[in-house]
């Protein structure tokens, strides 16, 4: 005879999930409507009204080892159909916050990241550092430029502050393997939690996984095939489809900018490698510089189409949680920064251009050192979590 | 001041209120919209628990309208003003021209004799009739209507020699000074045309349950004959969809109390009628309270009527075959299937019929439409104008509205 099932509820792992966006999840009368609403949850063991029952229950181990919460891609089809206003897409994204505040490791910052509370800390990290930077720079009269001022004087260029060679690099640098090895453990949490529990076997020819990820770049994330899927290419949803892939191209042009110039940078130096060579400003002529703009155009596209749509949710079927509002808050204040920065120069502007590289560089750390705890981090945990799926043979 | 009590609505409540205060001895106006008394009942082809027919109880209700002097009623009729205070109201009431002359005449041969036709709302547009017509065998009064606006040219010349037919007869307005007010207003299927998941409305296929209702009358359609609309088929493999619009807050954001007896109901008469068809009732919860479980159990202990727990939240017609593809997840095995069935009905709810409707009365409806006070000013609400009900719940309601109407007018 089958033991009776023992359910542990763990009632404040309930009020966390309602804490970071699941606040509605008690409404929930298991009808089924969402797992058929979703238009790319599958046949067998869809979501989310398992994760919905799992919530109420309090079901803390299934919850977290669930890979279908990076399946769900949020277009909230289930909460407009939800009989209940229980709100099962904001469920899911909770469940998404929920990890970014745990997989990785240095849980402080994962609680801070949770809320406006640790915004202040959270700004003040670069800010000092960035305000000690200008202060030791100003200090040392470096280049001559300072003259007894804060500002540097004559011609406007933001390196006679934050000197690329000696402030910027070596504190990204930094950023970069802070990142990568948070990034590192925590996609190790990330596939220990979803992965089977004992052995699997497999059955016919074992998949590479680098093929797989392949095929999830090349497939799904960049043609945005999820989002066409979940019923974007509408006019009421196509905001999100269309605001996602301008972000998304933007960041890759500016991510490719920002990787050649440092390779032009450090190689050029090099006696074989002296033709690549690159400094900054970079003329308007070069094409990495064309790059660049464009990619500005694009993230201020995507921005404004992505705020937009989260200001006209129904706030009775989806609601925007903190996690939503900052990333979306730091990329706004990256990108104009960055745009003003660059009129400012151009205009001869010196104050406005050195106190408005100064927020920029602030934003720009807080968009890249907290990425692993970010909203952001689906970039890398959602990759992660599609691909080992495709890797185990579910989609 | 009056001691007379206005019932607004003929239907079971209506009907039960009324005949309750008359028989106690009090006058009492009915006042009814549509042009024969009975309401929703009248249109079904057997009520709950026991599956009797409807003309069982209604006809013993007209029996004694017929025979009580204090009685009288209203059809065709709405009120359009309420004035005064408990005890005394002044209330008019705007009755519409029925056409034909008192009296019962039976005009059947000359209604048949006409060529114009139209869709039978009885019916719920299932069936064509003529502009003179009775809605059902049983129609109380039993005195044939006219749909002056249905009428046709060669229809008119035809009417207008009949001595029982006046097409000149206009519209009048009277005044009513009573003591009570009984609102039993009564309920409307909720539209399926809101129900864009489900097909809006649109699957030739999908029908309401009162659809089902009226397929399943010996008087309906199809002479109580279930069939599938689009072509007279048998149905093999039937579905019938809980909870469309129902504690939906999209929707009906209450439960419509009946709508799974209905269906278990409705299940046994397909089951009846067929017995090699399939019955698949989809649920969120079913719902038979009280003494209503046994009737569950007698119904499912049928084993080709079978219960899945989940909500249909998609349906899409196959053109080629005309059967429905449903779409469901089966919420205890957490799995998602698409289904074929041949026919499928949906289990919407009640609306109360004052939802988005005009409110003369100077009562207070919530935000479904339901009244919710009234009783400080002698006004008092049966039925599902009240409350989702059953036929029973509805005559118990009635009875308690007279006794207060009654307490109203008592000793003015």
């Amino acid at each position: 005879m089958a033991q009776p099932l023992r359910i542990e509820p763990d009632v404040q792992f309930i009020r966390e999930l309602q804490a970071v966006g699941g606040d509605s999840l008690k409404k929930c009368y298991q009808c089924a409507t969402c797992s058929v609403a979703c238009p790319i949850s599958p046949a067998d063991n869809p979501y989310p009204r398992k994760e919905m029952i799992w919530a109420q229950w309090g079901l803390k181990d299934r919850l977290l080892s669930d890979a279908d919460v990076w399946l769900c891609h949020n277009c909230g089809q289930c909460s407009d159909l939800c009989p209940r206003g229980a709100k099962p897409a904001d469920l899911m994204s909770a469940m998404r916050n929920m990890a970014y505040q745990k997989l990785a490791p240095c849980p402080s910052i994962g609680k801070w990241m949770s809320s406006s509370k640790g915004l202040l800390i959270l700004t003040a990290i670069p800010a000092v550092i960035f305000a000690v930077i200008w202060a030791i720079m100003a200090a040392i009269d470096f280049g001559g430029n300072f003259k007894g001022s804060i500002f540097p004087q004559g011609e406007v260029v933001p390196g006679k502050i934050f000197y690329g060679d000696y402030t910027i690099d070596p504190v990204f640098i930094l950023v970069t393997i802070f990142v990568v090895s948070a990034f590192f453990t925590g996609v190790k949490n990330l596939i220990k939690s979803i992965g089977p529990v004992g052995s699997t076997m497999m059955l016919g020819k074992k998949k590479n996984l680098l093929v797989c990820l392949l095929e999830v770049i090349t497939l799904e994330i960049l043609p945005h095939a999820k989002f066409s899927q979940c019923g974007d290419n509408t006019e009421e949803k196509k905001f999100r489809k269309y605001g996602h892939m301008c972000l998304l191209f933007g960041f890759i042009a500016l991510a490719v900018v920002t990787g050649c110039f440092f390779l032009g940078h450090w190689l050029g130096r090099i006696e074989a490698f002296r033709p690549i060579y690159m400094e900054v400003p970079l003329s308007f002529a070069n094409p990495f510089k064309i790059l660049a703009q464009l990619g500005m155009v694009l993230l201020l596209v995507g921005l404004t189409l992505l705020t937009v749509r989260r200001k006209n949710q129904d706030p009775a079927k989806q609601t925007s949680s903190w996690y939503d509002w900052y990333l979306l808050g730091v990329i706004w204040v990256v990108a104009l920064t960055g745009m003003f920065t660059q009129f400012f120069r151009l205009a001869d502007w010196a104050v406005l251009t050195y106190i408005i590289y100064y927020l920029h560089l602030v934003s720009v750390f807080m968009l890249l050192a907290y990425l692993p705890w970010s909203k952001l981090g689906h970039l890398v945990y959602r990759t992660a979590a599609i691909t080992y799926i495709r890797y185990m043979g579910r989609k | 001041m009056s001691n007379a009590i206005l019932v607004v609505g003929g239907g079971f409540s209506g009907l039960t209120a009324a005949l309750e205060a008359a028989e106690v001895g009090y006058d009492v106006f009915i006042v009814e919209k549509s042009p024969f008394l009975g309401g929703r009942v009248a249109q079904l082809n057997k009520y709950f628990p026991k599956l009797c027919p409807p003309s069982c109880g209604l006809e013993i209700q007209f029996q004694r309208i017929k025979k009580n002097p204090r009685i009288k009623f209203f059809t065709q009729a709405t009120v359009s003003s309420v004035a005064g205070k408990a005890g005394d109201y002044t209330v008019k009431v705007h009755i519409e021209p029925r056409h034909t002359a008192p009296n019962s005449a039976d005009l059947g041969l000359l209604a048949s004799s006409l060529t114009g036709e139209t869709d039978n709302e009885f019916d719920f547009n299932m069936s064509r009739r003529k502009a003179l017509y009775l809605s059902a065998p049983f129609a109380f009064p039993s005195r044939y209507v006219l749909d002056r606006e249905m009428v046709n040219k060669d229809d008119q010349i035809r009417l207008a020699k009949s001595a029982f037919v006046d097409l000149n007869e206009n519209a009048r307005d009277i005044e009513l000074q009573v003591g009570s007010i009984v609102l039993a207003t009564g309920w409307k299927p909720y539209d399926a045309s809101n129900l864009s998941n489900l097909g809006a409305g649109a699957i030739a296929n999908c029908i309401t349950n009162m659809q089902m209702e009226r397929l399943a009358s010996a008087h309906g359609p199809t002479n109580g004959v279930i069939k599938r609309p689009s072509d007279g088929a048998t149905p093999k493999k039937v579905a019938f969809v809980q909870c469309a619009g129902s504690r939906d807050q999209n929707h009906l954001n209450f439960c419509s109390y009946i709508c799974c007896m209905a269906s278990l109901k409705q299940a046994a008469y397909v089951r009846e009628q067929y017995p090699n068809a399939e019955v698949t009732i989809y649920y969120i919860d079913l719902r038979t309270p009280g003494r209503y479980e046994n009737f569950r159990n007698k119904v499912t202990a049928d084993e080709r009527i079978s219960l899945v727990k989940g909500k249909v939240a998609g349906l899409e017609a196959d053109e080629a075959s005309g059967d429905v593809i449903l779409e469901v997840e089966d919420a205890v095995r957490g799995h998602k299937s698409k289904v074929r069935h041949d026919l499928v009905v949906l289990a919407t709810g009640m609306q109360p019929s004052l939802a988005g409707d005009a409110n003369p009365y100077g009562v207070t409806v919530d935000a479904d439409g339901f009244i919710v006070d009234g009783e400080d000013k002698g006004i008092f609400a049966a039925g599902c104008a009240k409350q989702p009900l059953d036929v029973m719940r509805s005559a118990q309601s009635g009875t308690s509205a007279a006794l207060k109407a009654i307490q109203t007018v008592r000793g003015r």
